[in-house]
């Protein structure tokens, strides 16, 4: 018996073929669980309603309205939250037959992770939607424009696909999805609240303030403020970070890309487990 | 190519400390049904899991349906079928898109891929539980459709990793007859199983593995005859014990009395067969039944297994009863 004739493509068009269908497994799983859907767009309401109400009710913001400027915190932080939970998920993956399977299948080994990736993106933009119309009716609005608002979801999507490699390593690396919700939910609470997300980091005490300055997350939230229109005074000064939050937000991406999907790959490929 | 579908050599893997393969090498040739029989941590997991590219082997080399299995990875992946042990199935996609996507994954394309699935769903009686979600198939279904799974893309070379573990007789004894029906096609099968029976049924040749050893290998018949000759067996009427001990005395000094049996080697077969009868007649005992008695593969598991496990190979080899 012969083997179905394979069409010859060059690997890369494989790949791509292989990543396509990879992803297209994640979102048809995606959409069977309608429950994870609308808690990851339950959680967003609840925290425009908690932070921009309960704290907000007694934080100020020099010259500015505390809603607008918490916005662009809280798409900041829900990017970090979304890669804890592709943490989970892949450590999740991992212990299922069904990924030992696909690597006996002549597939890219890229493939199951950028599926992964990408998915969680695709699978996060309900969430995303939803809370940019809380955000809307709670009276954040785009002050420079609906191009400079686009900029800014793009370069906060951006950060978000690189951190999910981030997520992705966690759940490679972690024996067991309880492992990965530690390990990943550690640096995902120091740098989200360590930062610029929910206050002004200027009366922070010496030691915290240049840790909440100098955390990437706030140059991200910095970026978003730039591009919706919703800073409030100049950056600090000496923090090149936040002058430059836009640049530094892209740069940092991108290193996280190059450098991490390389190590997921590999780590993902290492037969002898 | 070489002439064999599965060719390894010297196979080792260990795990810290534990060895799980010392030195295991198989020839099997294409079109055949090989079974690798063993006791469970005994090593044949290890052994699938290194053919089918999903572990490294510390030591020794393989190739499988001509490639070797760590130059050439992509080559054999493209050529092998997998079914492993634990359901690797998607619980949360219906049984047609479980095929669908490995069909995608083996770079069938969408319709091609959709159609496999279509008549693998058939052949496997699966019709009906195409679309339903995998999450509501029992577990009969569940191994029929990973099965099914691994043969989307027509593969050279299939591995069972204990097809039936688990199964009650029914969803089992169906198993067999869709594996029966893979092998009449050609496909040459390495499949582990804990049972003798499934292996004495499935199989061409059994490699029997004992803590990561290959202890004893040959057809079903070679082993049953490399362990011991048949027995001749005289079953009586009744326990009558003054009768018992006339038999047992006809037939020679390794006769033995068991219940209201008598057996005794069967040095040259049927010949010995025939003298006995003649005996018992001579005898004039009521006999209930005579008849020749092969040793059972599990004899053979017991005593090649046992024989390493003690250390003694000394021990005494099972008497056939």
């Amino acid at each position: 018996m012969s083997a179905v004739a394979l069409p010859r493509q060059s690997s890369v068009q494989r790949g791509l073929v292989d990543a396509y269908n990879a992803t297209r497994r994640y979102l048809i799983r995606g959409k069977r669980q309608p429950d994870i859907i609308f808690g990851s767009v339950l959680f967003p309401v609840i925290f425009v309603v908690l932070f921009g109400y309960v704290f907000g009710s007694s934080i100020s913001v020099p010259g500015g309205n505390y809603h607008s400027y918490l916005m662009s915190g809280l798409f900041a932080q829900s990017t970090l939250f979304a890669s804890s939970q592709v943490a989970v998920a892949v450590a999740t993956d991992m212990n299922e037959g069904v990924i030992d399977r696909f690597k006996t299948l002549p597939i890219a080994r890229s493939s199951i992770l950028i599926g992964r990736s990408v998915s969680t993106i695709v699978l996060g933009l309900p969430a995303l939607g939803v809370m940019i119309l809380c955000a809307l009716a709670v009276g954040w609005r785009p002050e420079n424009g609906i191009f400079d608002a686009i900029l800014g979801f793009l370069l906060i999507e951006l950060f978000a696909f690189a951190l999910s490699w981030l997520g992705i390593l966690a759940g490679l690396i972690a024996k067991s999805s309880q492992a990965a919700d530690v390990i990943s939910s550690i640096p995902v609470f120091l740098l989200g609240f360590v930062s610029n997300v929910f206050v002004d980091t200027s009366k922070m005490p010496v030691w915290l303030r240049d840790f909440a300055d100098w955390n990437p997350v706030s140059a991200v939230v910095a970026a978003g403020r730039n591009l919706f229109g919703n800073t409030i005074g100049p950056p600090p000064s000496g923090v090149w970070s936040l002058e430059h939050p836009e640049i530094t937000t892209i740069g940092l991406a991108l290193i996280i890309i190059v450098v991490f999907i390389p190590i997921c790959v590999r780590r993902y490929s290492r037969t002898s487990r | 190519m070489t002439d064999f579908a599965i060719s390894a050599q010297h196979l080792a893997r260990s795990f810290g400390e534990t060895r799980a393969l010392v030195d295991v090498s198989l020839d099997i040739p294409a079109g055949s049904v090989c079974a690798l029989l063993g006791r469970n941590g005994a090593g044949k997991t290890t052994t699938v899991r290194i053919l089918t590219t999903l572990l490294d082997p510390d030591g020794g080399h393989a190739q499988v349906a001509g490639f070797d299995i760590a130059s050439q990875a992509d080559r054999v992946r493209e050529r092998i079928g997998v079914t492993g042990q634990t359901a690797t199935m998607d619980e949360l996609l219906t049984g047609h898109e479980n095929l669908e996507i490995i069909g995608r994954f083996s770079h069938l394309g969408a319709a091609v891929s959709r159609q496999r699935a279509d008549e693998l769903l058939e052949q496997f009686d699966l019709v009906d539980a195409g679309t339903m979600l995998v999450k509501k198939y029992s577990g009969g279904m569940r191994r029929r459709l990973d099965l099914a799974a691994s043969l989307i893309a027509n593969p050279e070379v299939l591995f069972l990793d204990e097809p039936t573990t688990g199964l009650d007789p029914v969803a089992r004894s169906e198993m067999w007859a869709a594996i029966r029906n893979l092998v009449a096609r050609g496909t040459t099968v390495l499949l582990t199983t804990q049972y003798l029976d499934e292996a004495d049924q499935l199989a061409d040749t059994i490699v029997v593995v004992d803590r990561g050893l290959v202890v004893a290998e040959g057809t079903p018949e070679q082993l049953k005859a490399s362990i011991g000759r048949p027995s001749v067996v005289v079953t009586l009427v009744d326990a009558d014990q003054a009768a018992l001990e006339k038999v047992r005395a006809a037939l020679g000094t390794d006769a033995v009395i068991r219940g209201r049996s008598v057996s005794a080697p069967a040095a040259d077969g049927l010949e010995t067969l025939a003298a006995v009868v003649t005996r018992l007649e001579e005898l004039g005992v009521p006999v209930h039944e005579v008849g020749l008695e092969h040793p059972s593969l599990d004899e053979v598991f017991s005593t090649v297994t046992h024989r390493l496990g003690d250390h003694s190979p000394d021990a005494p080899a099972a008497v056939p009863a």
